[in-house]
């Protein structure tokens, strides 16, 4: 027999990153509008910031209704730097869209490609299925850097409107976004494997989100909620407050532990399931 | 060396719902088989146990030796696979499908995958959302054969082709074997399995029920035995004879399947007194609408399983 490619029988998969570059070839639009818009709004929040920075009615409006405040993420004073970027970036609009960016890629990257068929042929390659999900996960955390990266540039560029906030606890407040977006990326995803449903897994993985989101906001003002935070990946990520006092040890570890938890999961879960 | 396929009591069920149940089959090294069914009755899903896309809830399965569940990665290396409703990805053209593939399974000589883009006519250049049926399943072809697999399992492969091109790619079927490798191949078209398959396999509501080579069969299928009549006549009397089941009676002709001797049969005709009587040669399209003919009349086409 004569071979052109002798195919490498005993290959312990496929290229490195294969698949990885795939999915990320296919979402480059949404990964690219995404990173856009959110610069987009970014640069907006800071550059109307000088023209809110005295106005005093916005901290009146906070102490009225702190618990409605606490409802869109919105804690301590507003017309302070730390307090202007959470109330309209990192308590709120940003860990929002993370989570929808990367709910939606990890429903869809092994359970919506499932249902499609598209995945049969990338399965039927020489390659494991843990495999296959750590690619999945790779591609899950680096489609959500470009938004995470420019809305960091975006906010620095705020000094130079009065909006001046450290650039190591900047970095603390982004990276536990984006670790909060993988986390609910790989919920989907093993909801997703485990469910065989794109649609399963978007929502009950935006239940999960919204109950999570709702938790962390509430537990600032209602006391009986409170005890409930611990549960909530939100509380790791944002509840803290990382634009003011930086990440804590515990809250990373929370939140990277909670991701290798859900990536284990998914490993296990894909080895049983039924691929089309 | 093992069989190219080999499994034992392999089941597989959903729930309720019955995938396939007991299936026993043996695939030769270097042979064309041909696995027969109706939509539904099981084709894909033994397919999809076969390559370790699923789990069997019971029963054994060997691929080229190893266990597909175990070995997968070694099984997948010498196997290639064409699913039965191929699905790409739409944004992507079918050059950038066949170089991703390539790469992904390290092929490092485009020379053969070439040829076979230019044997089947391949339409690279456009985004496979704009390709009809037929160009799709085009580079399915390809992706299958370009590694040139010990093994290749086409699920429904000439699904969308025009009839010159189902020609080609029995040509290349016969290369393939030829080249001492096995072929895999289901197909709900018993034109398209006798035609290339050596052996064959038929598949009723998820049980094998028969597995042959073609020419056997063949030598088993029922003639078809038409009468022509001047007027009604008495149906009940052919029914009576072993062996013999009434097809169809229209306008005074009467068309029987026939297995079996057919002295008896002539001898109840003679007595209706037909005014014409033609005989076909044994039809293995007939023994195979014997199988699952209550299947293909109670559900019709489906969506395979």
């Amino acid at each position: 027999m004569t071979c052109d490619t002798p195919a490498s029988a005993d290959r312990a998969g496929i290229g490195a990153l294969d698949v990885t570059l795939l999915d990320l070839r296919l979402r480059r639009r949404a990964i690219l509008g995404y990173a856009v818009g959110l610069a987009v709004y970014t640069l907006a929040v800071v550059a109307i910031y000088p023209s809110f920075k005295g106005d005093t009615s916005l901290d009146k409006l906070m102490q009225s209704d702190p618990t409605l405040m606490a409802a869109f993420g919105v804690t301590g004073s507003l017309t302070s730097p730390v307090g202007w970027l959470n109330a309209n970036i990192f308590n709120n609009f940003l860990p929002v869209v993370a989570v929808i960016v990367a709910i939606g890629y990890g429903a869809w990257c092994v359970a919506g490609q499932d249902e499609s068929g598209a995945l049969a042929p990338v399965a039927a390659l020489p390659l494991t299925r843990p495999n296959l999900v750590a690619q999945k996960c790779v591609a899950l955390a680096v489609q959500l850097a470009p938004t995470m990266a420019l809305t960091f540039c975006c906010v620095l560029l705020g000094r130079f409107f009065q909006l001046d906030v450290g650039v190591g606890r900047l970095i603390a407040a982004t990276v536990s976004i984006w670790l909060l977006g993988v986390g609910f990326g790989l919920l989907a995803l093993l909801v997703g494997v485990l469910a065989g449903s794109r649609g399963m897994a978007i929502g009950v993985s935006s239940a999960v989100a919204a109950a999570a989101y709702l938790i962390s906001s509430f537990a600032a003002t209602i006391s009986w909620i409170r005890p409930a935070r611990f549960a909530s990946p939100f509380y790791w990520a944002v509840g803290a407050d990382p634009l003011r006092g930086g990440l804590g040890v515990g809250h990373f570890a929370a939140l990277v532990g909670l991701a290798i938890l859900l990536l284990a999961g998914a490993m296990v879960a894909m080895r049983r399931a039924d691929l089309h | 060396m093992a069989d190219a396929v080999a499994t034992s009591k392999l089941t597989k069920t959903f729930g309720r719902r019955r995938g396939v149940i007991d299936v026993d089959l043996r695939v030769r090294r270097g042979e064309v088989f041909g696995f027969l069914g109706p939509n539904g009755a099981g084709k894909s899903t033994t397919i999809r146990l076969l390559l370790g896309l699923y789990q069997p809830t019971s029963g054994d399965v060997t691929v080229l030796g190893r266990d597909p569940l175990a070995d997968g990665v070694a099984i997948r290396a010498r196997v290639g696979y064409l699913p039965g409703e191929l699905a790409l990805f739409p944004r992507l053209t079918g050059r950038e499908h066949l170089d991703w593939f390539a790469r992904a399974r390290a092929i490092r000589s485009t020379k053969y995958r070439d040829e076979l883009v230019d044997r089947f006519g391949v339409e690279l250049d456009r985004p496979v959302r704009a390709l009809s049926k037929g160009n799709r399943q085009k580079i399915g072809i390809v992706l299958a054969f370009m590694h040139r697999p010990e093994l290749l399992v086409l699920d429904e492969p000439t699904s969308g082709l025009d009839p010159l091109l189902q020609d080609e790619f029995a040509r290349l079927l016969r290369e393939t074997a030829a080249d001492g490798r096995t072929v895999f191949l289901s197909s709900h078209e018993l034109d398209e399995v006798q035609r290339i398959a050596d052996r064959v396999a038929i598949i009723k509501e998820g049980r094998i029920v028969v597995t042959d080579g073609v020419e056997q069969l063949r030598r088993s299928a029922p003639r078809t035995v038409e009468f022509a009549f001047e007027r009604d006549v008495d149906l009940a009397a052919f029914s009576a004879i072993e062996g013999v089941r009434l097809l169809e009676n229209v306008d005074h002709r009467v068309r029987l399947a026939l297995s079996g001797a057919i002295a008896p049969l002539l001898r109840v005709a003679a007595e209706l007194e037909p005014v014409d009587m033609t005989a076909r040669p044994a039809d293995l399209e007939e023994l195979f609408l014997t199988y699952y003919r209550d299947d293909a009349r109670t559900t019709g086409p489906r969506d395979d399983m």
